[in-house]
């Protein structure tokens, strides 16, 4: 897996105002590697973070993945790409009410267009919910559980698809610390067991320090730390 | 293992997270396919008896005297008990008319409700077993033989209705003990009602001095023409040639409540469109307040890789589900209302069949189709805007 990023920029206009909210911003991303990006609230994390994503479509430059430009892709396409090659953890809460967390773990599953059995799926689920220490939880609805253990559910979802790359927008925000370390402990274990690349947004200097490279982002523009 | 995630699982899962909306657009549907199936119902059931009864006589025409069209109808159609007569050499008349080729006679004669010991009001028939060709096809294999004199058939209905529901039975007419020998099959008509005997009874019952017929008298004549000539034809010359009697041709039978059918039929359509228009409104107003409400959901759904088919086909299944499930309730209360109204309208209670099964599966089947139809038609518009959710939604938060 190689992402390169070049020249990428996002503008746009908030109330009348306009923003440039990614300005220029080229770098490359081998597989691999943990990196993290810091940086000022509005500094343009979140945006960076979902032009990589497929989420939202940079006003210039272009985000390749393994040498393919990801928004030459068509909408269905886009979608796949999303589905089966990135992991996102937001940055808040983001399971399905109506389902419970095994189920918010194999829905991603089922967006697949190469599905493995059900079986098959539910086994990794439970699996990454007991890395998460929530096996207990696989039939609790997410209104039965606590904030910190919806973040790990909603951490435990990015796995399930074994993506190449993971997306992970401030993704122990509202964790304990013990909670956090956790967290830290898996994301290290799966960057370097399955040579996963990890891409985390973070406020948090300690935290970012955990990465093998740093990334700051300031007004739009990013820079080796 | 757990039960597997399907789609459909998930689409009832979000339906019952607001039970009382969802509830309220099933009763709207269910109310829409129980006018359409009752509307359905009665018009259908209406319309075939009418045709199933000029099918069935196997005539092409009917003489009654004159003046006595309607209550010839009334019999045959409304089961309705009533006598007139007429002198049986009008049917003799008809015979030589051009283009007819077989003629048999009717006698209708009225028990009296509350006679001692005669069976509740009912009408009898009675018949002339050797040009008859109107009661004989319906006989099957009951008898096998003439009937003898001092014998009975019962209508199928009738012999409910005289609490036989078995043959052999004694029974009192017109002071005279009658043996039924036979029940008819159903005819769909109001012949259902009857009692058949032969004519040679009638100088047995004039004796008992109850029914108002003279010798010589029939009630109505079955016409069948040959093949090749014109009913109409025969029926002008009836109306032109013999002064005593009327004709009704097999097709002007119930032509005066089919008409009145269709403009019933009109006012059902109307009310049910009206109906509609109102189901896919709520439809629509129901499912953009849950795109908008879901926003944020299918805005994570979409991040994570679904597709805008996937989110699609999510929220149609919620609305066929909704759809159906108010559709299968609106067909059981339709079809109860039909049951429980049919007594109260007169023209069905007098219409002679039911509708049979295949009849009431069709217009449950139609009623099932409709009634999700106009649900999703509502709610395609705001499903459509939820498929094309942005997924940067949930990336912001919003």
């Amino acid at each position: 897996m190689r992402l390169v990023v070049e020249d990428v920029s996002k503008s746009f206009r908030l109330n009348g105002t306009p923003i440039q909210a990614v300005d220029r911003v080229s770098f490359e991303v081998g597989r691999g590697e943990f990196v993290s990006i810091t940086g000022h609230s509005g500094s343009g994390k979140t945006t960076l973070l979902s032009i990589l994503g497929g989420l939202s479509r940079p006003t210039a430059g272009r985000v390749l993945l393994d040498g393919a430009d990801v928004y030459s892709l068509g909408s269905d396409q886009l979608s796949e790409y999303r589905c089966e090659r990135i992991g996102f953890v937001f940055q808040f809460a983001s399971l399905l009410p109506a389902l419970t967390a095994l189920e918010n773990l194999l829905l991603p599953g089922r967006f697949r267009s190469r599905r493995g059995t059900a079986a098959e799926e539910e086994a990794a689920a439970v699996e990454l919910l007991g890395l998460v220490g929530l096996a207990d939880k696989a039939g609790a609805l997410p209104s039965q559980l606590s904030g910190g253990q919806q973040r790990r559910v909603a951490i435990a979802r990015a796995f399930v698809n074994r993506p190449e790359l993971v997306l992970a927008d401030e993704p122990t925000g509202d964790l304990d610390e013990e909670t956090e370390a956790g967290v830290m402990k898996l994301f290290r274990t799966i960057n370097e067991r399955s040579g996963t690349t990890f891409l985390m947004v973070t406020h948090d200097t300690d935290l970012a320090r955990q990465a093998s490279r740093k990334l700051q982002m300031h007004k739009g523009s990013l820079r080796e730390a | 293992m757990a039960r597997p995630l399907t789609p459909l699982r998930h689409a009832l899962r979000n339906l019952a997270r607001k039970p009382s909306r969802s509830a309220i657009l099933v009763v709207a549907i269910g109310l829409l396919v129980s006018v359409l199936v009752f509307a359905l119902s009665f018009v259908r059931r209406v319309d075939a008896g009418i045709r199933r009864t000029s099918e069935r006589l196997g005539a092409d025409l009917i003489v009654v005297p004159t003046g006595s069209r309607g209550a010839a109808e009334d019999v045959l159609l409304e089961n309705k008990v009533s006598t007139f007569y007429m002198d049986r050499s009008i049917a003799d008349r008809v015979r030589a008319i051009p283009g007819v080729e077989r003629v048999t006679t009717q006698t209708y004669l009225a028990t009296i409700g509350g006679e001692c010991c005669d069976i509740p009001e009912t009408m009898v028939v009675m018949f002339d077993q050797d040009s008859d060709f109107v009661v004989r096809p319906w006989l099957g294999r009951q008898l096998g033989r003439r009937l003898h004199k001092g014998e009975a058939l019962v209508g199928s209905q009738s012999a409910f209705n005289i609490n036989l529901g078995l043959t052999r039975v004694d029974a009192f007419l017109f002071g005279n003990v009658f043996r039924m020998v036979g029940v008819l099959d159903r005819t769909g008509t109001g012949l259902d009602t009857a009692i058949f005997i032969d004519e040679s009874n009638l100088d047995d019952i004039r004796r008992k001095g109850k029914v108002a017929v003279r010798p010589g008298q029939v009630s109505v004549a079955f016409v069948r023409a040959a093949e090749g000539a014109d009913p109409e034809k025969i029926a002008a010359a009836v109306e032109n040639g013999i002064v005593e009697a009327d004709a009704v041709s097999r097709r002007d039978i119930g032509r005066g409540v089919l008409r009145s059918l269709a403009d019933i039929g009109r006012m059902f359509l109307l009310t049910f469109l009206l109906a509609a228009v109102l189901a896919a409104c709520l439809a629509w107003a129901v499912f953009s307040g849950v795109a908008n409400e879901r926003a944020r959901e299918v805005g994570i759904m979409r991040a994570i890789g679904a597709k805008e088919s996937h989110v699609t086909r999510l929220f149609l299944l919620e609305v066929v589900a909704i759809g159906a499930l108010g559709s299968v309730l609106g067909i059981a209360s339709g079809t109860a209302l039909t049951l429980a109204l049919g007594r109260s309208f007169s023209i069905l209670e007098k219409v002679p069949a039911g509708l049979g099964f295949l009849e009431r599966a069709g217009i449950g089947a139609s009623g099932l189709v409709i009634g999700t139809g106009i649900c999703v038609l509502g709610a395609l518009a705001p499903i459509r805007r939820a498929g094309r959710t942005e997924p940067l939604r949930v990336l912001k938060g919003e």
